[in-house]
């Protein structure tokens, strides 16, 4: 197992949010967490690389335990974090943006990670000396998952990548994600959009009120009663 | 008239930026660290006290000094750093305001127990003399002192644009959340970014003593200045901030020229106010 949470309890100040959440992810898997707005899913994320400081659990990755960690530290242990809207630094280059995704391994800009990232993103390509800010938003989902991946990490941790695109743009950012799974990379997927999350992933969670309620391989998930009524509409 | 208008614009201009890289230590402690540091002007005023011992102590001329007094400011900026005010980052920013205010005092008053307080100059360095041009002279010594201040201006924005951890300071200055999860360790950014704006300070004290004496309120003026340069340019442009430098150096040159020489703050205060009123982002700033 790559990354195995166990008992995770975690909030802001006194206000709790996750409540003893469970899950583990196996190296070359995707795993999805679905749940509602507000359920925790961004907290969890958080959580896991250091932006927010667990209250009680462990989160083990590769074997060593890593709760508590700052983010600094965690992204040296291999685990790259995706946050809500991409977030790229607005006032930097594509080019940039991209090569602050190498500043814990510089050394992996020798390895033609930048020309992987050209060939799956060509969009970044013709955009690399233009600030991020000028973007779409499309574009900066494309160079933030990018930027990710710079670092070649071990796990990738994506909050919703789906958040405020367009259909097709959502489309496209699935198809790349797909290309990244077949690659074998291990992901680890937070969504609110259900059926792309659960079309793409191998195995998924629910976290609701900030408490994992189901899981199970995706497409069985995509085929409760639960799920289809409660996500997906039917 | 005319001549005495366009003397000042050539005077001002020179003073202008050395003034631009003042204001450039303050600009990127503002813009990376969010920090405002209200004892700025009294980083120079140490800087030039600095310059003054090691220009007294080696019979060094004061454009030299800065040999020494970079380091001696860096390492001081260091220390401020870790001391104050990396305790502050994550408190309310009146807690900033007081720490650093205090720091001003402290230093003003620790400048008046080591120097006292009459006025310190050094002698008459080897770059005195004008360069006479028709009518016009340019005073060697502010010329080296734009000179110089322009070459340590572009070695900031290479150093900013190029290195890693200048691009580590430009990333925690845009979003630090998403730096740190790139591996940035926001203590040691933030330790540099603020030991370089002090080490700045001791460039322009060395320059500014090639000219000028320091006493213990020297930190007053320079604090103002710096302050009114970065107002008026924003955030994030050194071209702007170089613009800006040269505005209010020749402000403050037409003022001594044309009103009294008492009157060089007046223009400075004039220029901040009317700026923070019409334009608060500022000529060049961005967002």
């Amino acid at each position: 197992m790559l990354i195995d949470v166990h008992e995770l309890n975690s909030g802001y100040g006194k206000v709790p949010i996750l409540h003893n959440v469970s899950f583990n992810v196996s190296e070359g898997e995707m795993v999805t967490i679905i749940g509602p707005n507000g359920a925790g899913k961004s907290t969890l994320l958080k959580t896991i690389s250091g932006l927010v400081r667990s209250k009680s659990g462990s989160v083990a990755f590769g074997g060593q335990e890593i709760a508590g960690i700052t983010p600094d530290q965690a992204v040296r242990k291999g685990l790259a974090f995706v946050p809500e809207g991409g977030r790229p630094f607005p006032n930097m280059t594509v080019m940039d943006n991209l090569k602050m995704g190498a500043y814990s391994n510089q050394e992996v800009l020798k390895t033609g990670i930048l020309e992987e990232m050209f060939t799956l993103f060509p969009v970044l390509e013709r955009r690399k000396n233009q600030y991020a800010r000028t973007l779409s938003g499309g574009e900066r989902q494309m160079l933030a998952i990018a930027r990710g991946l710079v670092s070649r990490p071990r796990l990738i941790m994506m909050d919703e990548p789906s958040l405020g695109l367009a259909p097709k743009l959502v489309d496209e950012i699935y198809e790349k994600i797909r290309t990244l799974k077949v690659s074998g990379l291990t992901v680890l997927l937070v969504e609110q959009n259900t059926s792309y999350a659960l079309e793409v992933a191998d195995r998924g969670y629910v976290l609701e009120n900030g408490r994992i309620t189901m899981e199970g391989p995706a497409n069985e998930l995509a085929t409760s009663d639960h799920i289809r009524r409660a996500y997906l509409g039917f | 008239m005319i001549e005495t208008a366009t003397q000042s614009v050539i005077t001002g201009t020179m003073m202008g930026i050395i003034y631009a890289l003042i204001a450039l230590g303050l600009s990127i402690i503002f813009g990376v660290m969010n920090v405002v540091n209200f004892a700025h002007g009294d980083f120079v005023m140490l800087a030039m006290y600095l310059s003054f011992t090691v220009g007294t102590l080696f019979a060094w001329d004061a454009v030299i000094t800065p040999v020494i007094t970079v380091p001696l400011l860096f390492v001081f900026g260091l220390i401020t750093y870790y001391l104050l005010i990396d305790r502050t980052l994550r408190q309310m920013y009146v807690v900033q305001l007081a720490v650093t205010v205090g720091l001003q005092i402290l230093m003003r008053s620790a400048a008046l127990i080591i120097w006292q307080a009459q006025p310190r100059a050094l002698q008459y360095s080897f770059i005195q003399g004008n360069i006479e041009i028709g009518p016009y002279s340019i005073l060697t010594s502010r010329l080296v002192g734009a000179v110089v201040s322009l070459i340590f201006i572009g070695g900031i924005a290479y150093f900013l644009n190029k290195t890693w951890s200048g691009k580590a300071m430009r990333a925690a200055s845009d979003d630090l959340d998403v730096a740190s999860l790139m591996g940035v360790n926001y203590h040691r950014t933030y330790a540099l970014t603020f030991a370089i704006g002090a080490a700045l300070t001791a460039v322009a004290g060395g320059l500014l003593m090639s000219f000028q004496q320091t006493d213990p309120q020297g930190g007053v003026r320079f604090g103002l200045l710096s302050w009114c340069v970065l107002a008026l340019a924003g955030l994030g442009s050194l071209p702007g901030l170089i613009v800006s430098g040269i505005i209010v150096g020749i402000a403050e040159t037409f003022a001594i020229s044309f009103i009294d020489p008492r009157a060089r703050l007046l223009a400075v205060y004039a220029i901040f106010i009317l700026v923070l009123w019409l334009r608060p982002r500022g000529l060049f700033g961005r967002k």
